[in-house]
């Protein structure tokens, strides 16, 4: 290669590491607003020289006592208007740091006070517009659905608004998460199959009316809702936080177990307690766009609300379509030969499949 | 299953405490390890440009060292700070002979080879082009016609360098003669230009590349001196590639850790996955970072997405996707090794992509020993 010769350069350079990236969430209370920038140490060594004596790592101590610098750097480059009037400092916390993919950030949290209450704000960002032109930061209101507004420094004025944050926004993240999660939907549709039966001893026999195999999904179905509504409020407010892994391999499991016992029932319990408890695991996994946001408290509530009416809706869609047809065909032969067991059957492979896949990080599917 | 077994396995998962921000409790804790240190020279040089950013000497200087460590650290942080120390210079029609020549240079390394050519072009254009930026001009085009197999227009510009470089020249000329149906005596003529002992870093990597397109074991050595000459992502990617390639895969393991470069981070995980080791977290971490190189600069990273897609996470369909839409962009010899071995993965589906890349590389009579041993039609 030619470009070898070329002293200069040409790692094929972008081959990336990272580009660097600043985090700014706004959090917005009426006419309070809470500014929180997180920004790479590595970059503000780059134009502060905080690494003091040189070594090559940046101690706590060669951060902290620069932290005047880091503030100054840090109000010259982000400013926000909120209706074209600026906003007065009320506050600011002490030191911190939080670890992001490509290092270690500071955390600079600042308090406003602004003349009117906050519906938009406009940033005029231009940290490292002089140092490092690829520079970008994330913007997001606290609250608000969808992707985070990329600044680029010294690009002028944009306006990030707080309207639109509302619930619409998350009921639709909620129902395009249900229908993009195969597992969640297949769970489902293994529930609706056997719901127009009921257990008789070892197997299953066809429910004599329409009302009682209605009475049962609706049971399932709320069974489901509640317990996954629960694990769900939980995950996205962090008190619990297990590893994507688990929870995915365990997501697969309960598939697994739900294909099989349509099969032949071996669950303990009534149909309901076994579902509760598999919606347990799935709620988890719904949390999962939800724990971005880095939502807590009482801001949680509404996106919470909204995500999972979200979900709700798409499976009520998914119900809606399945159950007709197994109201009308529970009794045929067709259904309890071939049917049923053969579309349990294929769930619990794909099933096997997801939990080999997801427990061992394989990938065995295309 | 019992309930309770369940419900304990459910318990059971890990419960992590999500991260906050927190305050290191003392002064004397690491918190961020940087991956270089700044000099003294730097220091001041960054610091006068704070001041006034259009002085020249200086800009070009601090682009300059961006640059370099770009290609040393394989960090596309350095290639906004060397925009950014172009800043003054980087939207003007009729910038400096020197800042057009890093503009560009800084185009080609994001891969936004089009626009890097037009300045070049412009460049060349310029009859008062001192001699030295005129020959730095020709070789950065010659370089870029080069990697999308425009051989011709590459020998041209080799040809019109000789009598400004004469080294390079020879060498770039030789390097297409290997690539045209000339390998060795294309490999000789490049030994003729490092007779003595110490041979240059790029020379040495030049030969290497053409020894492991001639299937020629001297690689390994050649891969080793150029790497102790110039340690640089690029060429410590080749030789984990040969490596990988020859299935030694724990040497490559070593020859990649501990570095924060996607490439070498990249080759690290292949390593670990053929020799059945735990990889669930660096995996993670390259997905991740691949993914977000994606999003800054759409299309510019299919090369490693590709090697990812077909390495790692064995989505044969989907390297190939990404394998040609990289042939698009950059021909090089192992761009078209990188798409012969999606397309051959992809089985049927690869089928068109496979007779295409062999009908390109018989009418430009390309030789590699790496084609020939995956497709023994390309043996030539």
């Amino acid at each position: 290669m030619i470009r070898a010769l070329i002293l200069l350069l040409f790692c094929t350079g972008a081959w990336a590491h990272q580009s660097s990236d600043a985090y700014l969430r706004y959090r917005v209370d009426g006419t309070n607003v809470e500014q929180r920038l997180d920004v790479a140490l590595r970059d503000l060594d780059r134009d502060l020289g905080l690494d003091a004596d040189g070594d090559g790592t940046l101690s706590w101590g060669e951060v902290r006592t620069r932290w005047g610098d880091v503030e100054r750097l840090a109000s010259n480059g982000v400013r926000f208007t909120v209706d074209g009037a600026a906003c007065q400092p009320t506050g600011a916390d002490t030191p911190q740091l939080d670890e992001h993919s490509d290092g270690m950030h500071a955390v600079l949290v600042t308090r406003w006070q602004c003349p009117a209450p906050a519906q938009a704000l406009t940033i005029d960002y231009r940290l490292f517009a002089a140092t490092d032109a690829s520079h970008r930061a994330l913007a997001r209101i606290v609250g608000t659905a969808g992707e985070p507004l990329v600044l680029v420094p010294g690009a002028g004025p944009q306006t990030l608004s707080a309207s639109g944050a509302g619930l619409a926004g998350f009921v639709v993240e909620g129902m395009a998460h249900i229908a993009a999660g195969l597992d969640h939907l297949l769970f489902l549709a293994t529930l609706v199959l056997v719901a127009v039966w009921q257990r008789n001893g070892a197997g299953w026999a066809p429910r004599a009316s329409g009302r009682s195999a209605f009475v049962e999904t609706l049971k399932l179905v709320t069974a489901f809702t509640v317990a996954h509504s629960i694990t769900l409020g939980l995950a996205a407010a962090g008190v619990i936080d297990p590893s994507t892994r688990w929870t995915e391999s365990l997501i697969a499991l309960t598939v697994l177990l739900a294909a099989l016992d349509n099969i032949r029932p071996f669950m303990p319990g009534p149909r309901w307690a076994m579902v509760g408890l598999f919606g347990l695991v799935h709620g988890v996994g719904f949390a999962g766009p939800l724990k971005d946001l880095g939502l807590r408290g009482s801001e949680l509530l509404l996106p919470l609300l909204g995500f999972n009416v979200g979900v709700e809706l798409g499976q009520l869609a998914a119900v809606a379509l399945l159950l007709p047809p197994a109201l009308w065909l529970r009794g045929r032969t067709a259904y309890r030969r071939w049917i049923v067991p053969g579309a349990s059957a294929a769930v619990a492979a794909l099933a096997t499949l997801w939990l080999a896949e997801r427990s061992l990080a394989l990938q065995l599917l295309p | 299953m019992r309930m309770r077994t369940l419900l304990a396995l459910l318990l059971a998962a890990p419960l992590a405490v999500p991260a906050e921000p927190f305050t290191p409790k003392s002064d004397t804790e690491t918190v961020q390890r940087l991956p270089y240190r700044m000099d003294a020279a730097e220091r001041t040089r960054r610091a006068a440009l704070v001041r006034d950013p259009a002085q020249l000497p200086l800009a070009l200087a601090a682009a300059r060292a961006a640059l370099d460590r770009a290609r040393v650290l394989g960090d596309p942080r350095e290639l906004g700070a060397a925009q950014a120390a172009l800043g003054p210079w980087w939207t003007l029609a009729d910038a400096p002979p020197e800042a057009q020549l890093l503009r560009a240079r800084v185009l080609q390394a994001r891969h936004e080879f089009d626009t890097a050519q037009t300045q070049l072009r412009g460049l060349l254009a310029r009859q008062d082009l001192a001699p030295e930026l005129r020959a730095q001009a020709l070789l950065d085009s010659a370089a870029l016609h080069q990697l999308r197999a425009e051989l011709s227009q590459a020998r041209a510009l080799c040809e019109q360098l000789q009598p400004l470089a004469p080294l390079p020249a020879t060498a770039c000329l030789a390097e297409l003669d290997s690539l045209t149906g000339k390998a060795p005596a294309a490999a000789q003529a490049l030994a003729r230009l490092s007779p003595g002992r110490s041979v240059l870093p790029w020379l040495a990597l030049m030969r290497a590349e053409l020894a492991e397109r001639m299937g020629d074991a001297a690689a390994l050595g050649l891969y080793r001196q150029a790497l102790a000459g110039a340690d640089e992502v690029y060429t410590r990617a080749a030789l984990a590639d040969w490596l990988l390639a020859q299935g030694r895969h724990a040497e490559a393991l070593a020859l990649t850790a501990g570095s924060d470069a996607d490439a070498l981070l990249l080759r690290h995980v292949i390593a670990l996955h053929r020799l059945g080791r735990e990889a669930a977290a660096p995996t993670a971490r390259l997905r991740d970072s691949l993914a977000a190189a994606d999003k800054r600069e759409p299309g510019k990273h299919a090369r490693e997405q590709a090697r990812f897609a077909l390495d790692v996470a064995n989505q044969p369909r989907e390297a190939l996707r990404l394998a040609q839409a990289n042939w698009a962009m950059q021909r090089e010899p192992a761009d078209a090794v990188l798409l012969l071995r999606a397309a051959q993965a992809a089985g049927r589906d690869g089928e068109t992509a496979r007779r295409e890349l062999a009908r390109f590389v018989r009418a430009h009579g390309w030789q590699d020993a790496r084609l020939a041993a995956l497709d023994r039609s390309l043996n030539s």
